[in-house]
């Protein structure tokens, strides 16, 4: 079997419609993230309380948040997620933030005698916390880019490295406005997937630098453009196949992993299939623009001298 | 080419092998666990102990003799017995093999993750000479902008003494130390405690009943606790977050106390007279008289009297609405806050209502000025119930503690008897002090016959009873209106001893059971499914040569467990969704291989030399893109905690294992089949 025979696409001539496209998606991602004042960050970096119970049977929010009242917590977050008994509530930034959630759990209990809330989670972050792991985030975030510019420089070009770089900030950036978009939040695990994400699609981009630097040498007298379509089209087949794997244990996480790993799943999902695109229309045109110019740097300097 | 297929064929060999072994721990264990699921279950059914009751029994060891006080039917009891040995056997084999096994993260078994840090403020102000508004302002701004760590703490304090103009030695150590020497004697301070505060916590803990509790030291003043699958957490927090500084102290007598009272109100007035407020305090006549009195209450607000500024102490939002009778508020405003309370000699109540109101005005630098230098205020830790309306004390007591828990050597609960007692069959704590304590004692009850000896938890006055003579033997109780289960927990945390300082959660992660319970089965079934549809793509797609790549891919999933046992990590749940990734992304490297042979193929190739040529040439492709994601998962288990960084840890052993799997064990099969005579035809 063979979804896909030998091809011959000129990708190359379609980056200025990637690049439209691409632009244009980040830009609404932006736009709405401007709108709101920055991403939706969660609880982890922002600091507060998130409980998760689960009731016996079904329960009104306002019955909840009339209990809560009593407490002063009547402004919190409360809402149903996955089903009517499953029920979250959320306190914005909070000095003691372990004594919120005690005093959050034994007031559902007491005020629900008939219908006492099982405790399914809680995460109490405090506000050092939070912006810690803030700081400590975008840390994380430069080194992986740093370590991964200087391999991929190391063992390619510098050319490469930056089109792997770009490319990387191109779905991380992307992921990030699908997010803000849909008023997805910004959590911890989310952020491990972007890093996840990073990887996958760093793999998919030097697979197929490695065919150009294998064709760059076998292939002498092509010009450099041919070259790189011609490495494109024939790790198509291999970049089908491996996305299409990966997206398909990611759905089967989406859709069976739970509610815990719901947003998790999700940036994965997204990420599978930004990263797919950028290997192909954003990290190769950015090699092919970028050498190109060199390479015509390099010709006229030649002829300079010879002169 | 001649590969050496029997040198690779033991190399694999052995990896299997050794992967089993790592593997029979945890196999053997779920095994074990399911066969004392049963015991349990039948003890229960013989007797009214819980579950979790069972387990503690088991885990402590004295299961019989709890069986002997649920089980009245003899027949039973032996029954009951020989089941219980036979479930501490299997509970003997589980212990042994569980360290070997592969550990579930807090996410999957339930449990909670709190993160304490101490509080290094309260601790320099412990150890001040003294006390007065300027240090107080000044250490409220250093905890202000000081970060997280220690360091942090020591250099922004350093800082605001040094802008201030103020020397440390006005309120640290001695008065010829200059202040890096003072600074660099708090940081030993601070680290001592935070050292002897792990070592409390460690003796708290290890009475949960909690197997394997982990507390670790996180920077320089933080400590993390961990439990898994502790079932009451708000009470495990209250046990570990207790400072449980237990005091001792004399109570003033109380023609002292009369004198400093009016010397209070004598300040009050005066303060009072200068500004408005006494007219906001007669103006503002609510005649809802709530105290059974015959005189008019008022309902004032303690702002007026002190202004918002001047709120001092941990409780901001106290109750401002007080009761105050009208004509004494003008005269005394303080005493008018105060009443006289039938029971004890040398304490003075006050109403609940207005307990804020009066820690606000023993707080504010006017008051601290008046009380003598060796006198300090302290309430009762809880209100009494006095007709129909609830009551605190107010006590002046020494400041020096006669004898602190420090000599503590036994605390245990019992039910108080003795006509004399107050909480005749009320739970009571009894305290037994070491021989060196056991003197202190006696030298100070013998001295103070007659006075009273105010028993102080964390600053808050539990009991004041008369001391009638000496107590030679070294022994005391604390009474008060507890219930067993406080009563219980109080022994506890006296028994391991006092904190150095305060401590509080500033991070918490619980997942309770159920949670957990669910997440176990939806990785489960996520991996069940997503192995199945990649082994099931691979053979349509690549037939022969997919089923050999399928069976790399059981290979690395086993490779990963054993890898998890072997380096003893904690398998979470998005740790089984790196595993789930992996077996998506780890198919790549076949992927790569197989479409490496069928161009070599589509060339003309024989069938070994399109295979030779596939793996040579995807090889360093392979290197290179799964470096790059180790490099990523790195980084990411650098920063990461907990759950996430289960995740990393999954997802770089599942790399390195796929390469190991997909390129020497697949390509050893292809050698294999192709070994005794040269395939014309590849399955592919």
């Amino acid at each position: 079997m063979q979804f896909i025979k030998k091809t011959n696409i000129d990708f190359l001539a379609k980056r200025k419609i990637a690049l439209i496209i691409s632009g244009f998606l980040i830009l609404a991602g932006f736009v709405t993230m401007i709108a709101k004042g920055g991403p939706d960050y969660s609880i982890d970096f922002l600091g507060g309380t998130e409980i998760h119970v689960r009731f016996n049977s079904e329960i009104k929010i306002n019955k909840i948040r009339d209990a809560l009242n009593q407490v002063g917590y009547g402004t919190a977050e409360i809402k149903n997620f996955g089903n009517e008994r499953d029920v979250l509530i959320r306190v914005e930034k909070q000095q003691e933030s372990s004594e919120v959630s005690d005093a959050i759990l034994s007031t559902l209990t007491t005020e629900f005698p008939q219908n006492t809330p099982t405790l399914l989670s809680v995460d109490a972050v405090g506000p050092k916390i939070g912006s810690e792991l803030r700081t400590q985030s975008i840390l994380a975030v430069f080194f992986a880019l740093l370590l991964i510019l200087i391999y991929v420089w190391l063992r390619f070009e510098f050319v490469f490295g930056i089109g792997a770089i770009v490319a990387l900030f191109h779905d991380v950036l992307f992921t990030l406005g699908v997010f803000s978009v849909l008023g997805l939040e910004i959590s911890l695990s989310v952020l491990a997937a972007f890093f996840t994400i990073v990887g996958y699609s760093l793999n998919d981009t030097i697979v197929v630098f490695d065919r150009i630097r294998e064709n760059l040498k076998s292939r002498r007298r092509d010009d450099f453009f041919t070259v790189i379509n011609v490495s494109i089209n024939q790790s198509l087949s291999r970049t089908v196949i491996t996305s299409l794997t990966t997206f398909v244990v990611v759905l089967v996480l989406y859709t069976n992993g739970g509610e815990v790993l719901h947003n998790f799943s999700f940036a994965l999902l997204v990420g599978v299939v930004v990263g797919t695109y950028s290997s192909v229309f954003i990290a190769t045109p950015v090699v092919a623009e970028w050498g190109y110019r060199q390479a015509q740097a390099a010709a006229k300097s030649a002829r300079k001298s010879r002169k | 080419m001649r590969r050496n297929n029997l040198f690779r064929s033991i190399i694999v060999g052995i990896v299997i092998i050794w992967s089993l072994a790592q593997l029979y721990p945890t196999m053997k264990v779920s095994q074990l666990q399911k066969e004392a699921k049963t015991y349990t279950e039948q003890l229960q059914a013989l007797s009214n102990l819980d579950a979790d009751e069972i387990q503690a029994g088991l885990n402590a060891g004295d299961l019989p003799a709890r069986l002997e006080d649920a089980i009245q039917d003899d027949t039973k009891l032996t029954e009951a017995y020989a089941l219980a040995e036979k479930a501490a056997l299997l509970h003997d084999g589980i212990v042994k093999l569980e360290n070997d096994a592969i550990k579930q993260g807090l996410d999957l078994l339930g449990g909670t993750y709190l993160v304490y840090e101490v509080n290094l403020p309260q601790l320099v102000l412990n150890v001040a000479k003294k006390r007065d508004s300027r240090l107080d302002s000044l250490l409220a701004k250093i905890e202000l902008e000081s970060g997280a760590s220690e360091s942090d703490y020591f250099n922004t304090f350093s800082q605001a003494f040094n802008d201030a103009g103020i020397r440390m030695s006005l309120y640290f150590g001695q008065r010829i130390q200059k202040d890096e020497e003072i600074v660099d004697k708090l940081k030993e301070q601070a680290a001592d405690a935070v050292n002897r505060t792990l070592e409390v916590l460690r003796n708290r803990v290890d009475q949960f009943g909690v197997s394997e509790p982990s507390i670790t030291k996180q920077g320089d003043n933080r400590i993390i606790i961990e439990l898994a699958g502790i079932k009451d957490v708000q009470r495990a927090k209250e046990i570990i977050g207790k400072t449980a500084l237990l005091e001792f102290k004399l109570v003033k007598d109380p023609d002292v106390n009369m004198a400093i009272l009016q010397d209070i109100d004598k300040a009050l007035k005066k303060k009072l007279s200068r500004s408005d407020a006494v007219a906001e305090l007669t103006a503002t006549n609510d005649s809802t008289a709530t105290r059974p009195s015959k005189r008019k209450d008022t309902e004032v607000s303690v702002e007026s009297l002190f202004g918002e500024g001047t709120t001092i102490g941990d409780e901001s939002e106290g109750d401002s609405t007080i009761l105050v009778d009208e004509q004494l508020a003008k005269d005394s405003p303080f005493l008018a806050l105060l009443t006289s309370f039938p029971g004890s000699r040398n304490s003075i109540g006050l109403p609940a209502k207005n307990l804020q109101a009066v820690k606000r005005i023993v707080n504010s630098p006017e008051v601290l000025k008046i009380i003598p230098a060796n006198a300090q205020v302290h309430f009762s830790n809880e209100p009494q119930v006095f007709e129909e309306q609830e009551y605190y004390e107010m006590y002046f007591l020494k400041k020096e503690a006669e004898i602190t828990g420090k000599y503590l050597e036994e605390a245990d609960v019992s039910i108080a008897s003795g006509a004399q007692s107050f909480n005749q069959g009320q739970p009571q704590v009894n305290l037994k002090f070491n021989s060196e304590g056991a003197r202190i004692f006696a030298v100070a009850t013998g001295a103070n016959v007659n006075k009273q000896l105010a028993i102080v938890l964390d600053g808050k006055v539990a009991s004041a009873p008369n001391i009638s003579g000496k107590i030679p033997g070294g022994s005391a109780q604390i009474e008060g209106s507890f219930t067993m289960e406080e009563a219980k927990d109080l022994a506890i945390v006296l028994r391991a001893g006092a904190l150095p300082a305060p401590i509080h959660v500033i991070e918490e992660r619980t997942v309770g059971p159920s949670l957990g319970q669910d997440s176990v089965n939806a990785g489960q079934l996520s991996l069940g499914i997503g192995i199945a549809l990649v082994i099931l793509f691979m053979i349509v797609y690549y037939k022969l040569s997919g089923l050999i790549a399928d069976v790399a891919l059981i290979l690395n999933l086993v490779l990963i467990l054993a890898a998890l046992a072997f380096f003893h990590a904690t398998l979470t749940l998005p740790g089984i969704a790196g595993i789930i990734l992996t077996m998506g992304m780890a198919v790549d490297a076949n992927v790569l291989i197989f479409e490496r042979i069928r161009e070599e193929l589509a060339t003309g190739k024989t069938v070994r030399a399109a295979i030779d040529a596939g793996y040579d040439r995807a090889f360093w492709t392979i290197f290179d893109a799964n470096i790059t994601t180790f490099l990523t998962a790195l980084v990411l288990y650098q920063f990461g905690t907990g759950p996430i960084r289960g995740f990393a840890v999954t997802l770089s052993i599942g790399i390195l294992a796929s390469m190991f799997t997909a390129i020497v064990v697949t390509h050893l099969i292809y050698d294999t089949i192709n070994g005794k005579r040269s395939l014309s035809k590849l399955s592919i």
